[in-house]
């Protein structure tokens, strides 16, 4: 077996425990279901390009965005994990090359996010039934939707986690940089309708970028605008994984 | 040919030199200790010599293999037992064997059969389920000793493994890698209690401020260094007098403690010994015991460390 799934293997299973289950599964479940169904009296439709949705199709397909977000703090977590408790070396002292740690974690993101996209995709499928436009793209578009965004926030996650040894640190900064990401972006509520800062705030947002490009390929509009949000996302995620990689590699003992 | 073949190794972290042009040959199926003050470079030279950190200069080759330009093949065949702990927190304890097994590419009907040894091997059956940041500090220990020989290698490298451990953990340890060298394995060990060097090693290294002071084995040390011996006698009573009726006798060191017991250091014990049993007598000093205190490796560790002292 390849070191590298042998990493993956090992890294999916430390990862998955209740709690982590529970974070994937349960808390974007209440939010489809709960925040969807009781914001729906208030939030008749949302226009998506020259179509109108109902509102929880449309944090539906939010959440698969928010989600696959979610999962990638793993990586940022066994790195972390791995630091503080002496894996990282006894890893580095094994068969294994720096190379193959840092591929290990954005295979596991990679496996962990398209899992939780999928996840919710089947569980808010239900919701979105109706207004579902499949086509060739759709699920091109949601894997790489996944892919890009697991490299993207998996690399933000490892930079963190590589700077920051104090537990309350890396919680705190984690917690804050994640927060923001989830709330000011169109994962739950749509660009137009905010105000003149907080709209810009939003597209100076990757998750943005990912919702906007997931959304476009479960009910269809591929614009220009869509294909640009792409290419920002694939440069984005290239950049954070090389800087990510480095900063991997500089990591003393 | 050596399995550990170290040649004029350096480690500089800026201006400040870790460790300091050593050599270090290991011949295969020996316990070679290397022992070392807080801070002599012990943890870097082991991390050197295990491809964690590459050295500033010098040569550095492993079972055959140049460890610098080639680190991956030398992790192939060693063993590592870090000073600081490694564990998965949320594994079970037969998880984390059987994980760490599968990282090493072992079949898993050989992880399974290695995972039962171990388990009984090292005392583990009562701790099996349990997580790993539920055990103590000493199971946690134990456990990652025992982790590292689900999978096969030639050379171990163990630093300072029987920190935390009770004095019969420890003995099985030492007991257990006893028996593992008897199969051909090469061990390098670092540890602060000398009486488990004299008790595992064939051959001893001591290095302090970066440099090897010495190498040899631990019986050859005591005849280079243990030439001064020590002698302890207890007194019936307590003599106030004692250290003006003894400061005649010249050619040792005596300390004086209490009035009620001597200890005497000098390399012509015999000799002085005769002289201080002669005086007490003459003074009518009634002796309770009198014991000669063999020189062991701690005392030897100590003054060699003192005598490379910069202020020596």
């Amino acid at each position: 077996m390849h070191p590298i799934i042998r990493l993956v293997n090992r890294n999916i299973t430390i990862s998955l425990n209740p709690g982590f289950l529970i974070w994937q599964i349960i808390f974007p479940l209440i939010y489809i279901f709960v925040a969807g169904f009781a914001y729906a009296p208030l939030i008749n439709s949302v226009p998506l390009g020259a179509r109108d949705l109902d509102y929880p199709a449309y944090l539906a397909s939010g959440m698969i965005g928010f989600n696959i977000m979610n999962s990638t703090l793993v990586s940022g977590i066994i790195i972390w994990n791995d630091r503080r408790h002496g894996m990282f070396e006894q890893i580095m002292s094994g068969p294994f090359t720096r190379s193959h740690y840092i591929l290990s974690n954005i295979c596991t993101i990679g496996v962990i996010g398209l899992a939780s996209a999928t996840l919710i995709a089947l569980v808010g499928y239900p919701v979105f039934f109706e207004s579902v436009e499949f086509s060739l793209v759709t699920v091109p578009i949601i894997i790489f939707g996944a892919i890009t965004g697991s490299i993207l926030f998996g690399s933000l996650a490892s930079i963190i986690s590589t700077r920051l040894r104090s537990s309350e640190g890396f919680n705190v900064i984690i917690n804050t940089v994640f927060l923001f990401f989830a709330f000011v972006s169109t994962a739950f509520y749509p660009a137009e309708g905010a105000p003149e800062p907080l709209r810009t705030a939003f597209y100076l947002n990757p998750l943005t970028y990912l919702v906007d490009v997931i959304r476009a390929g479960i009910f269809g509009g591929i614009t220009e605008f869509v294909i640009l949000e792409m290419l920002v996302l694939a440069g984005l995620a290239a950049t954070l994984f090389v800087i990510a990689s480095k900063l991997l590699t500089r990591l003393d003992f | 040919m050596s399995c550990i073949g170290a040649s004029h190794l350096s480690k500089s972290y800026g201006s400040v030199r870790a460790v300091d042009d050593i050599s270090l040959s290991v011949r295969p199926g020996q316990v070679f200790g290397f022992l070392g003050p807080n801070g002599a470079g012990k943890s870097t030279t082991i991390k050197m010599l295990t491809t964690l950190i590459p050295p500033s200069k010098g040569t550095l080759n492993i079972l055959g293999i140049d460890a610098v330009a080639d680190p991956l093949r030398v992790r192939h065949r060693i063993g590592v037992v870090l000073q600081q702990p490694s564990y998965e927190p949320t594994l079970s304890v037969e998880k984390s064997f059987d994980k760490y097994g599968m990282m090493w590419n072992v079949p898993k009907t050989e992880r399974k059969k290695r995972t039962e040894q171990l388990i009984s091997d090292f005392d583990l059956k009562h701790i099996r389920k349990k997580r790993n940041e539920d055990l103590s500090i000493g199971q946690r220990r134990r456990v990652q000793v025992a982790r590292e020989f689900m999978h096969d290698m030639d050379l171990l490298f163990l630093d300072e493994p029987t920190v935390g451990l009770d004095p019969g953990a420890r003995r099985k340890l030492l007991d257990y890698l006893k028996k593992k060298v008897e199969t051909g394995l090469t061990i390098f060990y670092t540890t602060h209690i000398l009486s488990e060097a004299e008790y595992l090693c064939d051959e001893i290294a001591i290095i302090d401020n970066g440099r090897i002071v010495t190498v040899d084995t631990p019986n050859a040390l005591k005849n280079r260094f243990g030439n001064k011996k020590t002698i302890r006698i207890r007194l019936k009573e307590k003599r106030p007098d004692m250290q003006d009726m003894l400061s005649g006798i010249s050619d040792c060191k005596i300390d004086f403690e209490g009035g009620t017991s001597i200890t005497i250091h000098s390399e012509k014990s015999e000799l002085v010994l005769l002289q201080v049993l002669k005086t007490l007598s003459n003074n009518s000093v009634e002796i309770e015991d009198l014991s000669a205190v063999p020189t062991n490796l701690e005392e030897i560790f100590l003054k060699v460390v003192r005598e490379d002292a910069p202020d020596n």
